[in-house]
């Protein structure tokens, strides 16, 4: 085939400009109806799609600039939507593409719309009421699950109360958590645990869910008979519907909403190794509260000792502040029978110093008689010099004299 | 004892320590009842085993528990 020279020969710019000018005068705006996928999200802000149906599809753009305003929904991998835009070329590849300028999802603007109205109704009513939600126990031991027995709800329960809070009992009152008869089916399961609480064992508290699905699949969780079973539960309740991101009306009207159903079983019970760690910190706390009363202790002892003018023999003294190491020593390891036995010595100990003090004999008549300036009382009489001045104690005061006389030991009076 | 009854029980044990007219042999005896209850805790919550049973209501108000316990 031979190019006429009446025939233009295109540059690629030239072609793809005149293909992007066609497309766009024949087509102007258009609506389309496909599904979402092979979507990405572009630092830009740009998101980049597929539109497909069936049998074709179609590359697709929303800029950024179209994002916020006009599309209240953020669109999903795999949603079905009806989309406006316009057809055009991409021109340095040639690429064929719809420009979306409004997205919204098929189906679920009518749906979400229905839950605004009944959310509306329902808070109007005061199902919502913060008056209404009560608190949740700190220690559930019997908690009750309301989802699908087969579902991965109750698969991530389980599992995170089997690390975390494995004392629970867990009780399934099973339903079906999508489809026409969720609903009904999820009152049923509701009230049946009611009952169960009521008549055979009191539940702790209700968690009620399932997993992430679409907004369809949610749905039974945001229908009226659902919430209102949940408003008329006395039992304290954790709704746990579907991602992070989903909401349902059960959210609304339980006493608190988790993101996820791991998140709710973790917001319900403590973990066991902070209880454990509580209870150790706690004993920590006493013994080195206990620690401190024996060193008060000590110090009232080591007091009374310092107080005496005539000092015990040294290995009495030195004994009895061993004990107390020892004592201090085992309050602070924890210890036991044996530990109890010693504080007794040691305050044992410390009454015999009590009652070995010196000047005791003294408040019954006796007295003490020294060599002025001695500090040892004087026990034999014989070696004593005549004249030298003596010192003696009595119950109050003191009395100087000077020795005329010493007698032998045979004359005095054996008492 | 339940879990919560034991920790409020180390809470008041906590509360006679402090107080100032708990001699000290009686802090003795409640220090070691106190270790005693704190490793009751841990071992009760170290060798608990997850119970998890289907509560089937075979007509109103008259229920069938099915172990649902992993074997």
């Amino acid at each position: 085939m031979q190019i006429g020279k009446a025939e233009h020969v295109y540059s690629i710019s030239e072609l793809n400009r005149a293909s992007r000018e066609t497309l766009e005068s024949t087509f102007g705006d258009v609506w389309v109806r496909g599904e979402i996928s092979e979507l990405t999200r572009a630092s830009s802000g740009h998101v980049y799609f597929t539109l497909k149906d069936d049998d074709a599809e179609i590359s697709a753009v929303r800029f950024r600039s179209r994002t916020s305003i006009l599309t209240p929904t953020p669109i999903k991998q795999g949603m079905l939507v009806l989309a406006m835009g316009r057809l055009t070329v991409y021109e340095p590849r040639g690429r064929y593409q719809f420009v979306a300028s409004l997205i919204q999802p098929v189906g679920e603007g009518a749906l979400q719309a229905a839950i605004e109205r009944l959310k509306v109704k329902l808070q109007d009513e005061g199902l919502f009421d913060a008056a209404h939600k009560q608190p949740l126990p700190r220690f559930p031991l019997r908690i009750g699950l309301v989802t699908s027995p087969a579902g991965a709800a109750l698969r991530d329960l389980r599992s995170v109360f089997e690390r975390r809070w494995p004392i629970a009992e867990l009780f399934l009152f099973g339903s079906s958590v999508q489809g026409a008869a969720a609903p009904d089916e999820l009152v049923a399961a509701i009230e049946s645990a009611r009952r169960f609480s009521r008549q055979a064992e009191p539940l702790d508290l209700l968690i009620v869910g399932r997993g992430g699905g679409s907004a369809e699949d949610l749905a039974s969780f945001s229908d009226e008979r659902v919430v209102r079973a949940l408003f008329e539960c006395p039992i304290p309740t954790i709704s746990a519907v579907g991602h992070e991101v989903d909401f349902a009306l059960a959210d609304f009207v339980t006493d608190l909403r988790a993101p996820t159903p791991s998140a709710a079983a973790e917001l319900a019970a403590p973990s066991r190794e902070e209880i454990v760690q509580q209870a150790g910190r706690i004993a920590q706390g006493w013994k080195q509260m206990l620690a401190k009363r024996l060193e008060t202790r000590e110090a009232e002892l080591t007091g009374l000792l310092r107080g005496y003018v005539l000092r015990l023999p040294v290995r009495q003294i030195e004994t009895a502040a061993q004990r107390f190491d020892a004592a201090v020593e085992r309050i602070a390891r924890g210890l036991s029978e044996k530990l109890r036995i010693r504080i007794g010595r040691v305050d044992h100990a410390a009454d015999i110093l009590r009652l070995s003090d010196p000047y005791r004999p003294l408040q019954r008549g006796y007295s003490m008689t020294f060599l002025k300036g001695e500090t040892e009382p004087l026990r034999e009489a014989e070696s004593l010099p005549i004249s030298a001045e003596l010192e003696t104690r009595l119950q109050t005061g003191r009395v100087i004299s000077r020795i005329t006389e010493i007698s032998p030991a045979s004359e005095v009076i054996e008492e | 004892m339940t879990i919560e009854e034991a920790l409020e029980k180390l809470e008041s044990i906590t509360q006679e320590l402090e107080s100032e007219t708990t001699g000290l042999d009686a802090s003795i005896i409640l220090f070691e009842e106190g270790l005693t209850l704190a490793s009751t805790i841990k071992s009760q919550l170290e060798e608990a085993r997850l119970k998890v049973e289907q509560v089937i209501e075979t007509s109103q108000g008259v229920f069938s528990l099915e172990s649902l316990d992993l074997t």
